[in-house]
């Protein structure tokens, strides 16, 4: 059995690392990352992005979780044959050391808010996803990724992706834990996109109802690449997740979706920074949530134009529907533009109830109040849910979502 | 005869403001009746309080639907008891297509899941069968002689007046009301799509079912015949008679009416209509 440490007890956490059979280049990032987690400062409230969502009850002093893995779905052979490796980080580092170790030193630092705690995950993962595609290779099949904890604890499991120049990806990458236990999830998403490649990944949250998810993900876009994020976030008690997407490759594309369900007393706050560096790229977001009981969530949507991108184009969007009186949302949207000559950047948001005429027609067609409401909240999630390309990732999210909002009822027709 | 809608001496008010103030009125089974009124006589309001919306408070009268009173019941149960209003201004559902609707209406009307079945058995339901369905729309759009490709898109969603109106149609088809209010079912339509919309009409109208016909114009009844036409005024049922009452009125206007009931100009007008939602 392997021993038991507190998450933040450094002493104890290099015994836990002492005993998995791991290499020493692999010791010494996770000595170096601690190091540099040591020395970076939490963050204040007196961050704007950290302003709304306090760190002060997340149950620091559970154990690490050293026993989950992701399960991964089988490669068939073309694909293995074709140099993709995809598997849990921990497989990977035992079956393809040269390349975690190449891909590993190339990391780059996480979002500005997260920095501590990108840090604690690259010095801390005990489990994770690997995915590497070659340059040139085409995966045409949905790949699947599932990391599950059973108990109380703290967890922080990388995934990281990279796609080559002129390959073709699509992950869904699932989380979950036990209700009831309470628990610190620090995942982190490190997804490098390279030239022209074409990248989908979904990332499905489906944290228990005692678990923070004080989440980071990181997205590379290379030149001409074509990079689709989902997040569809519909459990934990708190979610705080940083999102840089690095638009730096000329001519990049990005869409960032995001489908949010809480109720309850969770919280959701989300900040991005849609980056642009560089020019003819394009970046758009849009985010949909739909709040019950007293959920609240926050948007925190920053987009930086720099002042030698040029021709680009980006929105961001974040709507939300609440479905209680005592149900927030802050969307709050921040664009920064340090060039004149761009195609567009721009911004929506709201936030309100569903129309009480849109209600009472629903209501006159024999609907009762829950299943108009349920029919209203699923169409207003259509928005994102059809720009899921994947059929069984579509499935996954809207299987996921029904735990919150219900079941549509019949949807097909 | 039990299968008739009465309405009994109804008042209704929204807010402080009163806006039906004792009217009365009976339609049958198989009977057409034309209501009939200027901007702010309470159409609107009579429309919305028959089928249930909760803003219109009724301060007394009652009204009865198969014997039954209903002014107690929610807007979705007195749809299940065979009730249907065409809205004047129909409601964007997006993101919900216009098959998927009809399913779940359809379903919830003459297909409801079994209120005792849980777990299990409600994880199983799946109302009207699929294929079953796909025919009777097809059907029902031929009868109406609708684009297949209408029942793909989102429900009123970017929808042109007469799409709208058109959707209404196809709703009543698929639900097959025993009592139909159709509400100003002829505004904002060119006299084409007003002659569509009617020929829709005509063709899902059955021998047992009541229509109450709420319009401004006499033009929608050279399409719909009436065997009763009321006019409404400040609120109340002022005049009533055969077809030949909407002929007077279109020649000679509702300050003939006034001046026929002595009711002096503008009374009602003040009567706020909901306004159209934006599209």
């Amino acid at each position: 059995m392997a021993p038991v440490a507190g998450a933040l007890d450094p002493a104890a956490l290099m015994e836990v690392f002492g005993s998995r059979p791991e290499p020493d280049w692999l010791r010494t990032i996770r000595r170096r990352t601690w190091a540099g987690y040591d020395a970076t400062p939490w963050p204040s409230a007196s961050e704007e992005e950290w302003r709304r969502t306090r760190l002060d009850e997340l149950p620091r002093d559970v154990p690490l979780v050293s026993d989950a893995r992701a399960e991964v779905s089988v490669l068939d052979a073309d694909a293995t044959g074709a140099g993709v490796v995809f598997a849990d980080l921990g497989d990977a580092v035992r079956d393809h050391p040269e390349l975690v170790q190449r891909v590993l030193a190339a990391d780059a630092a996480g979002p500005r808010t997260h920095a501590a705690f990108w840090e604690l995950s690259r010095a801390s993962w005990t489990a994770g996803t690997f995915l590497y595609v070659p340059a040139g290779v085409t995966i045409s099949l949905v790949l699947r990724s599932r990391t599950a904890t059973a108990g109380a604890g703290a967890f922080f499991p990388r995934t990281i992706v990279v796609a080559e120049a002129n390959s073709t990806v699509t992950l869904l990458d699932e989380f979950s834990s036990v209700d009831g236990e309470p628990g610190w999830f620090g995942g982190t998403v490190d997804i490098r996109a390279g030239a022209g490649a074409r990248v989908r990944y979904a990332n499905l949250q489906r944290l228990g109802d005692a678990t923070w998810n004080i989440g980071a993900q990181r997205v590379e876009v290379g030149p001409d690449a074509e990079v689709t994020i989902l997040n569809a976030q519909v459990g934990s008690l708190v979610t705080k997740l940083g999102m840089d997407i690095l638009m730096s490759g000329r001519g990049g594309t990005s869409r960032l979706l995001g489908i949010l369900a809480a109720g309850d007393e969770q919280k959701i706050d989300i900040n991005s920074l849609q980056d642009l560096s560089a020019s003819n790229t394009t970046s758009d977001l849009l985010y949909l949530s739909a709040l019950y009981d007293s959920a609240h969530a926050v948007f925190y949507g920053s987009t930086r134009v720099r002042s030698e991108a040029k021709q680009t184009s980006s929105f961001q969007e974040c709507r939300n529907l609440l479905l209680s009186p005592k149900a927030g949302a802050e969307p709050i949207p921040v664009l920064e533009i340090e060039t004149n000559d761009i195609l567009r950047c721009g911004h929506g948001a709201t936030a309100g109830a569903i129309d009480p005429v849109q209600m009472f027609y629903a209501q006159s067609r024999g609907l009762s109040h829950d299943q108009a409401e349920r029919m209203i909240v699923r169409g207003f999630f259509e928005r994102v849910v059809a720009q899921i390309g994947s059929e069984a990732i579509r499935a996954h999210v809207l299987a996921a979502l029904e735990d919150r909002i219900g079941s549509a009822e019949v949807v097909a027709a | 005869m039990t299968d008739q809608l009465i309405i009994r001496d109804l008042e209704v008010s929204i807010g402080t403001k009163k806006i039906l103030r004792g009217l009365s009125l009976s339609v049958g089974q198989g009977e057409v009746h034309a209501l009939m009124g200027p901007n702010g006589s309470g159409k609107t309001s009579l429309a919305y309080t028959l089928m249930g919306h909760p803003d219109y408070h009724v301060d007394a009268g009652e009204v009865t639907w198969r014997g039954e009173s209903i002014l107690k019941m929610a807007p979705d149960k007195r749809a299940r008891a065979g009730m249907f209003l065409a809205f004047q201004y129909p409601s964007a559902i997006p993101g919900v297509t216009v098959a998927s609707f009809l399913r779940n209406i359809y379903n919830a009307v003459h297909h409801p899941r079994n209120p005792d079945e849980a777990g299990e058995g409600a994880i199983k339901y799946t109302g009207i069968p699929l294929a079953k369905f796909r025919r009777l729309l097809e059907e029902k759009m031929a009868l109406l002689s609708m684009d297949p490709g209408f029942s793909t898109r989102y429900v009123n969603d970017g929808f042109s007046g007469g799409e709208k109106k058109r959707l209404e149609m196809l709703q009543m088809a698929i639900m097959n009301p025993t009592l139909a209010i159709l509400d100003e079912t002829d505004s904002g339509l060119d006299i084409d799509a007003l002659r569509q919309v009617a020929d829709g009409i005509n063709a899902t109208l059955t021998p047992e079912m009541g229509v109450l016909l709420i319009t401004h114009y006499q033009r929608m009844l050279n399409y719909i015949r009436p065997d009763q036409v009321h006019v409404l005024l400040d609120g109340r049922i002022v005049m009533s008679g055969g077809e030949e009452l909407s002929h007077q009125l279109e020649a000679n206007g509702y300050d003939w009416v006034r001046e026929q009931v002595g009711v002096p100009d503008g009374v009602g007008d003040e009567v706020a209509e909901p306004a159209p939602q934006p599209a």
